[in-house]
């Protein structure tokens, strides 16, 4: 178990008072928060510092856990010492639904099931692949949480990682959802299954797909909740997708920007062939119409010219150059410095 | 070994094929009725029909009203910061679709 500097976490000193606590968490808390940042590892940075925020703000878990002292770094090994929290005396329910899946280990030795928070509610959501290569996502969902007593069963919200291939031609994916649901006992556990999902045809990133009866049981004989797939596209190192429409950069030779070619162009599905016009500037964008997201309408397909220079490693290359050189009055430059 | 055949479960895409009512929309978002009422009152979300048993909302509000929710809970936003919000965080995406579009984006 690592030992979480919750301090360093939000940015203060020990001797922070309770404002200054707020005043950070709010602060950070709307910098990561993962609606309002693009920044990659919002989610997780939101988390860890709501988690600092959960311990900091109690005036009874700040207490317990500056009784740990202050000589841990944070990511530390860490065991707790026996006995660690004797005589202290915390609100709400300590050893009940203790499983809170947005939390480190560390809190959920520490503190597990004290809180009653606002980011116990939250969902988190991995996306691996399994053994069968089969896209896969848990969703570990704070749905157990809702307050209202409702007949029907929740509506559940997971997100799915897909490729940009599966959007142009439709996929059948294996899903594995986790969820917390609530035992016998009252305990939160969290129970997998496995959805076989259709990926429509020409679905976009940001699009959510509703699978209807696949949300919470019912209770007292109620219709199940639908269950929400929220489709993202996982990064490909050479398309890049905006909606419906895709872009790529396509390299060309400066002879087949300067003179005019015929270049294959790979697309998420196959290649087509494509002309690059004579005298194109590199950074042109020529646009493959419908050949993007086949959504109604469908996107189209951007291709950004990149001009690859030859290396001069050879003394013929050096030859060509001196004689382009030599053949072309030509100031990159000419328009400059003015 | 045993073939089973495997069915694969057919969805709806939300923002193509579904329209919600109020009461829907709050269940899939996950907010209250409460709070939905009021982001409607500061123009936050524009339902079509005149009362609100007739309101009909689009497909497309589904993540905009998650949004409202996630920041209403998380950050204590109330209806009219929410409004403002939804707002900026459409221009944000209007301007970086286009700047995206001029510059060419690194990936």
């Amino acid at each position: 178990m690592k030992y979480k500097d919750y301090y360093e976490i939000l940015g203060l000193q020990r001797t922070a008072t309770q404002d200054d606590v707020k005043r950070a968490y709010r602060k950070l808390a709307r910098k990561y928060h993962p609606d309002l940042t693009k920044q990659s590892d919002g989610e997780d940075r939101f988390k860890e510092v709501g988690e600092a925020y959960q311990v900091l703000k109690d005036t009874e878990k700040r207490a317990a856990y500056d009784r740990i002292g202050g000589q841990w770094q944070n990511g530390q090994d860490f065991r707790p010492p026996p006995h660690w929290d004797e005589g202290f005396e915390f609100s709400g329910a300590r050893n009940e639904g203790s499983a809170n899946p947005d939390f480190s280990d560390f809190f959920e030795a520490m503190f597990g099931g004290a809180d009653t928070g606002v980011h116990s509610r939250q969902r988190e959501m991995h996306t691996t692949r399994s053994a069968h290569d089969a896209k896969v996502a848990k969703d570990l969902e704070g749905a157990y949480r809702g307050a209202h007593f409702s007949a029907s069963g929740q509506d559940h919200h997971a997100k799915v990682v897909v490729d940009l291939a599966d959007a142009y031609r439709g996929a059948q994916r294996s899903i594995s959802l986790q969820m917390p649901v609530i035992d016998a006992q009252g305990h939160v556990i969290l129970q997998s299954r496995t959805l076989n999902v259709s990926i429509p045809k020409g679905v976009r990133a940001g699009q959510h797909l509703r699978l209807a009866g696949q949300g919470g049981a019912g209770l007292g004989g109620g219709s199940a909740g639908d269950l929400y797939l929220e489709i993202a596209f996982r990064e490909h190192p050479r398309f890049r997708v905006d909606g419906r429409d895709v872009s790529l950069d396509v390299p060309v030779a400066p002879w087949e920007a300067a003179l005019g070619a015929n270049v294959t162009v790979p697309t998420p599905d196959g290649s087509v062939e494509m002309t690059v016009p004579q005298g194109s500037a590199g950074g042109r964008r020529l646009r493959l119409k419908g050949k993007g997201i086949p959504a109604n309408p469908p996107g189209d397909l951007y291709v950004v010219l990149n001009i690859a220079l030859p290396p001069a490693n050879t003394e013929n290359a050096k030859t060509a150059y001196d004689t382009m050189r030599q053949a072309f009055n030509f100031d990159p430059r000419a328009n400059f410095y003015g | 070994m045993k073939e089973s055949v495997t069915t694969y479960l057919e969805g709806q895409i939300v923002e193509e094929d579904v329209e919600f009512t109020f009461v829907e929309l709050c269940r899939a978002s996950g907010a209250s009725e409460e709070q939905l009422t009021m982001w409607i009152s500061e123009g936050a979300f524009e339902p079509q029909g005149p009362r609100p048993e007739e309101w009909r909302f689009s497909g497309a509000a589904l993540r905009r009203v998650r949004t409202a929710h996630r920041l209403a809970r998380d950050l204590e936003i109330n209806a009219p910061g929410i409004a403002l919000a939804l707002d900026l965080l459409d221009e944000i995406d209007t301007l970086r679709a286009r700047s995206g579009r001029s510059y060419g984006r690194t990936a």
